[in-house]
């Protein structure tokens, strides 16, 4: 096979430190690699080096051989004329990387013009070419804002390979989607290999990395902990990192025991009907959530899960139905876990002194929370610090510390580890189920992973119509049809 | 779009009923005798007495309720009828074609000439965010900006006229004439327009998809022709608007100082001579004018970002 890129220690450096300890690898013709590793493991900043588009004040080193073209990464600035001709890039927020006032076909065909030098109109036809094979035919008239987010990755793919590129690289291609888009993504991405180009794929998503297939490097701090053939590594991991990793993927996960409800609901829901910006979320949809029972909700983007919950909570109003609390209980004992630890601190203050505002606002005890850190596994010094000082995972925990605090009835978990990394997932998500159930609160979790719904709650609410194709469809997880009233579809996994 | 022009239709009425009642009641409080001003206007200063003040003020029916006066000038303007000059007895219409088009030749020219400066050293500027460049404009332009018009128009006169004796300290007629007040007049709207392009420009420069079409494989002038250039179009055209009616405020100083024969020269000797359905004619116009102006931006902006106005529209 033809090795297309082949990288030979690879390096980079902010300053005096090293950031990324130096790495060689190779990418062959039809074979996919794919590169491992969690936020802040260097995974990116390696494949920004290889590319040639480091932020300034970052400094590589190394050669990179790109089809031929060989390259000093020490020297910036020889990657230019290769982009988009010989090396492609697949942006990491494909709807923000279209230009939002510019057509698809225009966007596409820019590259078969400009780089190409075909004539404007033949370059409109071979964009329209592109845009149908990949299943986006009558698209090239739409603008940005008008393409749904899948649609939006695909011209983006097409946009990124229109001047010849046949080295496609990848930065977190399925990040913030859910099953459904992921499958396309993948099949997108796969669809090149097959044609005989290289792909290297920059991820966290062990699911990802999993059906990539292909050879697979685990980033740990800077440095390859383990590589070799994708389904090798996975299946027989060697170094402690990779098992953890593996261990820590929800479809990993051991079963968690199914209680049945028990004792009068916390609240109850009755005919709940959403509509927004025109579209039915959800419909004559009952839920009663009783105490220390973990409900699940699943569906996909945009199906009104955070809606949902919203309105259970009285943030948000239904069209129609009710929502009925259990009488004698304060309204602050009803609480929600948000999605983005960071923006629910304020940024400017001490985490201890937010834990004291806190305590006071509300009469709290104090002495409670030495213990509930310890439960949490957080460490006391992480109160001297603001909120940009600590991590997503400690921080997503100070945040359950501090709803737990007011010792809630009920919490709304949205998305709460979505954010995070997959081991740190795993340690969130379990904290909150073992609080559920030591505490009798009642948790409603929202996701879009399926198998980490199956492993935890009790049951799960599916919301919105399930994905065409089983790939999309999580185990267990009753399908939604179409205008069946959501009430039959909640049903005790 | 039936809505937005029947919403700019409703605007142009009100401003023309805001503005005729405004300036009518603005001369009618102003102090002095009426007469007695205007028969100076006609006549001269010199020349005046109380013969021909009266002769004035039964000319003009000026010792009847001002409110008639009011109804004649607002009756005539539904027939599209502006009234004539109580100083030259020439159609009011006349007079202001005459000069209101001498100040739009040279706020015209003057614009052009900020527009040849500013946007163009803006994009420069952020393309580059925090270069020499960048930190040079800001400093100059926030200069430019501290020195009030006629200060500006002053130095140029005794740099240019005075000093170098290059061009002419004021007149009109020649092409040479232009230039000086009307650079007086740019510099001050290069100064904000090259701080606006810029701040859009760096702030396209930073999206992702600048990045992404540098990886597309595009050269900087084809990504900035591409992608940049409309992308700012928006900020600029708006900004571009709103200068438009700065301009007219510093034409009126500009005129004074160059013996430029515009609307603002025309407009001060109304308000002295106190004739009414001159300054009513002529705010009534500028006010109109504006209205108009706001419409063309609208439109502009629309054909250049039509994101969101579509389902507007649609609605309506």
């Amino acid at each position: 096979m033809t090795i297309l890129l082949n990288a030979e220690n690879v390096s980079v450096h902010a300053g005096a430190e090293q950031l990324v300890e130096p790495v060689s690898l190779a990418l062959r013709a039809g074979r996919p690699f794919t590169i491992l590793g969690e936020t802040g493991s260097g995974k990116s900043l390696l494949a920004q080096a290889i590319v040639g588009t480091l932020p300034d004040g970052l400094r590589a080193s190394g050669q990179v051989t790109l089809d031929g073209h060989a390259l000093d990464l020490a020297r910036p600035g020889g990657h230019r004329a290769l982009w988009g001709r010989v090396i492609g890039v697949l942006p990491q927020e494909p709807w923000l990387s279209l230009d939002p006032l510019m057509k698809a076909r225009a966007q596409v065909a820019e590259g078969h013009a400009l780089v190409r030098g075909l004539s404007w109109e033949d370059a409109g036809t071979a964009a329209d070419r592109d845009l149908a094979e990949l299943g986006l035919d009558g698209a090239g008239d739409r603008r940005p804002d008008q393409l749904s987010g899948g649609m939006a990755q695909r011209v983006a793919f097409a946009a990124a390979r229109a001047a010849g590129a046949r080295i496609v690289v990848a930065d977190e291609p399925t990040k913030g989607l859910d099953v459904a888009r992921r499958d396309d993504v993948i099949e997108l991405l796969m669809r090149e290999v097959r044609e005989g180009g290289a792909l290297l794929t920059i991820t966290h998503d062990l699911a990802l990395a999993r059906r990539m297939g292909g050879d697979l490097a685990v980033v740990l701090k800077g440095r390859v902990v383990e590589r070799g053939p994708a389904d090798q590594v996975l299946t027989n991991p060697q170094h402690d990192y990779t098992r953890r990793l593996i261990a820590a993927d929800p479809s990993s996960w051991p079963q968690g025991l199914r209680r049945p409800p028990k004792g009068a609901p916390v609240l109850s829901a009755r005919d709940l009907s959403v509509t927004r910006g025109g579209k039915r979320l959800f419909e004559g949809l009952d839920i009663d959530l009783h105490p220390g029972e973990i409900v699940g909700i699943w569906g996909p983007s945009g199906c009104g899960k955070s809606t949902l919950g919203d309105i259970l909570l009285g943030l948000a109003h239904p069209d129609r139905g009710t929502v009925t609390r259990c009488a004698g209980i304060a309204p602050v004992r009803f609480q929600k876990l948000y999605q983005d630890p960071p923006s629910a601190f304020p940024r400017h203050i001490r985490l201890g002194q937010a834990l004291d505002d806190l305590v006071r606002l509300h009469g709290l005890n104090a002495a409670r929370i030495p213990g509930l850190m310890e439960r949490l596994r957080l460490s006391p010094i992480l109160l001297s610090r603001r909120p940009t000082g600590v991590s997503g995972g400690e921080l997503q925990r100070l945040a359950l510390l501090r709803v737990l605090l007011l010792d809630p009835v009920f919490l709304f978990a949205d998305e709460p580890t979505s954010r995070l990394d997959l081991i740190t997932q795993a340690e969130v998500t379990e904290l909150l189920s073992e609080a559920a159930r030591e505490t009798g609160m009642a948790l409603l979790i929202v996701s879009h992973d399926p198998d980490l719904l199956d492993r935890t709650a009790d049951r799960v609410i599916s919301l919105g119509t399930a994905p065409e194709g089983d790939a999309g469809t999580p185990r267990g997880v009753p399908r939604a049809g179409g205008g069946e009233r959501l009430r039959d579809r909640v049903a005790l996994v | 779009m039936i809505r937005a022009v029947g919403y700019r239709l409703a605007q142009a009425v009100m401003v023309a009923l805001l503005v005729g009642v405004l300036t009518f009641l603005m001369m009618q409080a102003l102090p002095g005798d009426m007469a007695f001003r205007i028969a100076a206007g006609r006549y001269g200063y010199d020349s005046v007495n109380a013969a021909a003040a009266e002769a004035v003020r039964q000319e003009l029916g000026l010792d009847r309720p001002a409110i008639e006066a009011f109804g004649r000038w607002f009756m005539d303007l539904l027939r599209l009828d502006f009234g004539t000059s109580v100083i030259s007895g020439a159609p009011v219409i006349e007079e202001i074609r005459h000069q209101l088009g001498a100040s739009l030749q040279l706020a015209g020219a003057a614009l052009a000439l900020s527009l040849l400066i500013g946007p163009p050293v803006g994009v420069m500027a952020g393309l580059r965010a925090g270069g020499w460049l960048d930190r040079g404009l800001l400093v100059v332009s926030t200069a430019l900006r501290s020195v009030p018009q006629f200060l500006m128009g002053l130095i140029l006169i005794v740099l240019f006229s005075i000093q170098l004796g290059w061009l002419p300290a004021a007149g009109y007629g020649r092409p040479a004439h232009f230039i000086l007040p009307a650079l007086t007049l740019a510099l001050g709207l290069a100064a904000a327009s090259a701080r606006i392009t810029r701040d859009a420009m760096a702030g396209v420069a930073g999206t992702p998809f600048y990045a992404f079409g540098r990886w597309k494989g595009l050269g900087e002038g084809q990504l900035f022709r591409r992608h940049g250039l409309r992308n700012i179009g928006v900020a600029l055209v708006t900004f571009l608007g709103l200068q438009f009616a700065m301009l007219v405020e510093g034409v009126v100083v500009i005129e004074a100082i160059f013996g430029w024969p515009g609307i603002g020269h025309a407009l001060v000797h109304a308000i002295f001579g106190r004739d009414v359905p001159m300054v009513q004619g002529t705010a009534l116009l500028l006010g109109l004018g504006f209205v108009a102006l706001n419409a063309a931006v609208d439109l502009a902006a629309h054909w250049i970002d039509p994101r969101g106005t579509e389902k507007a529209g649609a609605k309506a």
